[in-house]
């Protein structure tokens, strides 16, 4: 399957990438290989066959309701980003 | 009213699950008044490497709140992501269930009896807040996977007083059930309103708006009620209804569009790997089932003869005086004074802060309505004890001895107060009144009541008084 | 493994290893030595073990983590630029237990960018060198795992695996490696690859390391809900079938390295040899293992990178200026096609591909019901065979720079390894002696789920 330039914008804009119109054609070369390599899948038939989603038998595993100490406080977390404010994350602004 | 156009109307409402801690960590739940970023775990954050924790206590709310909308339990459900870039949603998705929702078909009863249904109900996390300012925003992450369960309601409803209805008897069942604590000031509950207006002869229904959220009925009216009207232009016109989410203002009472993406959005839905899937056993599912106490719908159907529909819907909101008539007709005593009572003195303007107080026991009621129905209070009376039991130094005292305490009892024993008229009657100073009253001024005879009462300190019971001088002065 | 004691000092352990990074240098192996942090962490050791105190089982041991590990204090950079000036504020479940059995991180190790790759060549940092021949590559993505345990830097390193990631750098460099059982060690504070195959091993220089380094860090988690329940050692599978399998189709695949093929069939004699009924296993829908992996992995891949937006934490970029873009949509675009590397833009954007709305059943829900014939076909043969033998690889260490710009042959390195993490089974790489050009080979032998310990103890009866 050849990727056209409509497909290769719209996987960047739902990747949030700003793609250079080099890199866009590279990676345009790239996928197209990749899609026609993936897309011999087509060939099993897989009717009639439940979906896997994970590879365990566990299920309803959850935990009691009790608030405990976390790993890293505010402090800790916030000290990781660029921009604090009060308290707060900075960011440009939301329009 | 009568409508040119037939309203379909669809709702969906997020209901903020009342869990000590988040969906997926074990920091506080409750984030109201509390500093930004202070209720945030590194999962929420969304560092590197950090899985989701599933809380099992909201598996249960969800299943009780499925009690409360008469809904069906998948025993099988799991969660999945849905993915949006946006600065409040620091994992880049929002872990929900959009392919196997816990809670399946179920229905509310609105007061008059209709049934709007439910479609489903799921589990996911809300998002942070962000905080606006001229040349930039602020994140905090408090709110982030607060659990909600979100309830999409079929387009059964079919005018914005229904909406209202809808929203309002969902919001009772949610607060009574326990799930939620229903505060809608704080967002505990918002609600998205879908509506969309066709011809009575079309048979497909028109294009929708969604309003999103609401979180007052008032406004959920208001803003289906514009909906209708400006809808009902465009279509007047001959022109068609843009599906799109507009947003409602109280203030211009107007709904506007909002901006959005040219292209729709694609969320490209997936299970969640990093949790293992719901199977709930039907010993687990009836357990919680079982926990959904009482709703304003069981109370309407065993109150109906004893309290009039309209005290009876304005207590409806009030779960904890309609549970407190409940205790008392569990005892087998009426509830009829008390909840008048309630409707029209507690719940009376100026008397609203003492829902703030402590609710008097059953007992205390219940022995007040009796006293009153024993004319040992006075109507004026027994309501002043009443709202007098509301107060912290008087709330553990009966209202007896609280009447007593007062000088409120009504002396009825008949003996004693022909006692005081004969004494009253001695005095020369009513000889006069006698003697008109004799000749047939009966006006005269409120005087010499009047004189009893000054004599039994107010505490003898003015009609049994005339009655006994109506006797002596034959 | 050399554990620290009254004639061993662990400064002597961790000196040997840090002079071992310097010499070693020119592989490009470590992204961060902890040079100081390691020195009073040894010296802390050696006083209680001079007090007489009881210390860890692995007091002193220098190891290292792989990039991606969050360690406190530490950088966890997967190699990719937008988590450099990311230092973690938390310990990995890893990282934690084997602190509290005395083993010193000496440093982290040089991976392929967020794990993607088999070559470690696609990292921001550069490609780390194959241990006996430089112009080779070191295979990934724990290329440096693989090589700085190859060359004596430490004892043992952690490595994550999700199609292949631990076996192939182990087999391309001649030392052991485990995938274990999925689940078997907690993910937690593992930067996130593909999380239904993601698994957390170890890379070290024999099977009996492996096995206490397992002993170490299995169990479950309450910080990972996919966790299993404790079984390492207690209720593992049984292997006592006394028969081993080798799958047909890989034997007879074209792209089978005559050499390896031939170290194949020697260990299978020699199996036959101990008394082991060898069986040959046709496992037709293997075919479709790649396309069913490189269809759920990137998916999963696009949904776990979704976090890195430059908002948190790690790098943020400086361009918010273009005309008719607002400065936040530029933050996300930006920062993210500043911050990812080549590959992981493929993936993301494949990732995006299969999920999104229009392709999904037709990729992503027939890729699951595909990994579900593919988990049958596994479980049909662990019916008949306790374990089954494979190679790791097609080939050996190819040269640098060999297929970086064609990422379908690159994937292809995982043919035979993704196999294993579609099932969620444990799979062992180990040496298998050296090909004519003295390149390392190396195999790999998958069991059922659960039977890692017992896997353990087959491939010491290989050695």
């Amino acid at each position: 399957m050849e990727v056209t330039e409509q497909e290769i914008n719209h996987l960047a804009m739902l990747s949030n990438f700003s793609l250079e119109p080099s890199e866009k054609d590279a990676l345009k070369k790239d996928l197209s290989g990749i899609f026609k390599y993936i897309g011999k899948l087509d060939e099993l038939d897989t009717s009639g066959v439940e979906p896997t989603y994970q590879v365990f038998e566990m299920k309803n595993v959850w935990r009691a309701d009790e608030i405990i100490n976390q790993d890293a406080d505010r402090e800790a977390l916030l000290a990781l980003t660029k921009e604090e404010r009060d308290h707060q994350i900075k960011v440009p602004k939301v329009l | 009213m009568a409508r040119k156009y037939e309203i379909t109307i669809g709702i969906e409402c997020h209901v903020q699950l009342k869990t000590k801690t988040k969906l997926f960590s074990e920091v506080d739940n409750d984030a109201r008044g509390k500093e930004p970023n202070s209720c945030v775990s590194p999962v929420d954050y969304a560092l590197p490497g950090m899985l989701p924790r599933l809380n099992g206590e909201a598996v249960r709310l969800a299943i009780r709140a499925g009690a409360a909308m008469n809904a069906k339990i998948n025993p099988d459900s799991r969660f999945d992501r849905k993915h949006y870039f946006y600065p409040d949603s620091p994992k880049g998705y929002q872990i929900t269930q959009f392919y196997h929702p816990i809670i399946g078909e179920g229905f509310v009863e609105l007061p008059s009896g209709k049934k709007i249904r439910i479609e489903h109900a799921h589990l996911e996390g809300d998002a942070g807040k962000l905080t606006h300012f001229d040349t930039y925003s602020l994140v905090d992450l408090n709110r982030v996977d607060t659990p909600l369960l979100e309830i999409v309601s079929m387009p059964d409803i079919s005018s914005p007083e229904e909406a209202r209805d809808y929203c309002k008897e969902l919001w009772r069942n949610m607060v009574y059930a326990g799930v939620t604590n229903g505060d809608l000031y704080n967002g505990n509950m918002r609600f998205d309103v879908n509506i969309s207006l066709k011809k009575p002869e079309d048979t497909k229904l028109g294009t929708r708006a969604e309003i999103k959220n609401l979180n007052s009925f008032r406004s959920i009216e208001r803003a289906a009620a514009y909906e209708y009207e400006r809808q009902s232009k465009l279509l007047d016109k001959g022109e068609k209804v843009i599906q799109e989410t507009r947003g409602w203002s109280d203030a211009t009472g107007v709904t506007t569009g909002q901006r959005s993406k040219e292209e729709a959005q694609d969320y490209r839905y997936m299970p969640e790997p990093d949790l293992p899937p719901l199977s709930l056993t039907q010993d687990f599912i009836k357990a919680e089932y079982d926990k959904c106490p009482a709703l304003p719908a069981d109370y309407r159907a065993r109150f109906t003869k004893v309290i009039t529909e309209d005290t009876l819907e304005v207590l409806l909101d009030y779960p904890e005086l309609v549970n407190r008539l409940a205790e008392i007709a569990d005892g087998g005593q009426p509830v009829d004074y008390i909840a008048n009572l309630f409707a029209s003195v507690l719940l009376a303007e100026e008397n609203q802060s003492l829902l703030n107080d402590n609710l008097p026991s059953a007992n205390q009621l219940t022995e007040l309505a009796a006293m009153k129905s024993k004319n040992e209070l006075s109507s004026t009376s027994a309501k002043e004890v009443f709202i007098k039991l509301f107060e912290p130094k008087h709330c553990d005292k009966t209202p007896l001895e609280l009447a007593k305490e007062l000088n409120l009892v009504q002396e009825n024993d008949s003996g004693a107060l022909e006692a005081i008229v004969d004494a009253v009657l001695a005095k020369p100073e009513t000889a006069k009144a006698q003697a008109d009253y004799k000749a047939g001024q009966e006006k005269v005879l409120g005087f010499l009541v009047g004189q009893v009462m000054k004599e039994s300190h107010g505490k003898a019971n003015p009609s049994a008084v005339s009655e006994i001088l109506k006797k002596k002065l034959k | 493994m050399k554990i620290a004691n009254s004639s061993t000092t662990a400064v002597s352990l961790v000196k040997a290893a840090l002079s071992r990074i310097e010499e070693t240098k020119e592989w490009n192996i470590f992204t961060f030595v902890d040079k100081k942090a390691a020195l009073e962490r040894a010296e802390e050791i050696d006083a209680r073990i001079k007090k007489g105190e009881t210390v860890g089982r692995l007091a002193g041991v220098p190891y290292a983590l792989k990039a991606n590990f969050l360690s406190k204090h530490r950088p966890a950079d997967a190699s990719v630029k937008i988590l450099t000036e990311f230092t973690s504020p938390i310990d990995s479940t890893t990282a934690e237990k084997l602190d509290k059995e005395d083993a010193i991180c000496v440093g982290c190790v040089n991976m392929d960018a967020f794990a993607h790759g088999s070559s470690t060549e696609n990292s921001y940092f550069g490609p780390t060198k194959n241990s006996t021949d430089k112009t080779r590559v070191a295979g990934g993505s724990s290329g440096g795992s693989a090589v700085a345990v190859a060359l004596d830097c430490v004892q043992f390193a952690t490595g994550s695996d999700t199609g292949g990631s631990i076996r192939q750098p182990a087999t391309f460099n001649g030392i052991y490696g485990i995938k274990p059982t999925y689940g078997t060690i907690s993910r937690y504070g593992v930067v996130a690859m593909a999380s239904s195959f993601d698994v957390i091993g170890f890379l070290a220089k024999s099977a009996s390391d492996l096995d206490l380094l397992m002993s170490i860090t299995a169990g479950q988690d309450p910080k990972d809900q996919t966790s299993l329940p404790d079984y390492y050692g207690a209720d593992d599978t049984k292997l006592d079938k006394k028969s081993v399998g080798y799958i047909k189709e890989f034997m007879d695949s074209p792209a089978l390295d005559p050499e390896i093929k031939s170290a194949l069939e020697s260990k299978l004699s020699a199996l036959r040899a101990k008394g082991y009924d060898i069986v040959e296993l046709s496992m037709p829908t293997l075919e479709y293992a790649l396309p069913t992996y490189y269809i759920i992995q990137p998916a999963e891949v696009a949904s776990n990178l979704s976090r890195y937006d430059g908002i948190r934490y790690g790098f943020r970029t400086k361009e918010l200026n273009a005309p008719d873009k607002t400065p936040l949509d530029l933050l996300f675009e930006n920062t993210r096609n500043e911050g990812f590397m080549r590959e992981n833009k493929r993936r993301i954007m494949i990732g995006n591909f299969v999920l999104s709305s229009g392709f999904y059943d037709a990729y992503f829900l027939k890729a699951a019901k595909a990994r579900t014939l593919i988990i049958n076909e596994f479980n049909k043969a662990f019916e008949k065979v306790d374990a089954i033998l494979s190679p790791a690889s097609p080939n050996p260490a190819f040269k640098l720079g060999e297929k970086v710009d064609d990422p379908v042959s690159m994937y292809l390195e995982d043919v035979m390894s993704v196999t294993a993490n579609l099932a969620g089974i444990p799979a062992i790489a180990f040496p298998a002696g050296t090909n004519k050009a003295g390149l390392p080979l190396g195999l790999q032998i998958m069991g059922p789920r659960r039977s890692d310990k017992n896997l353990i103890k087959l491939v010491e009866e290989l050695a």
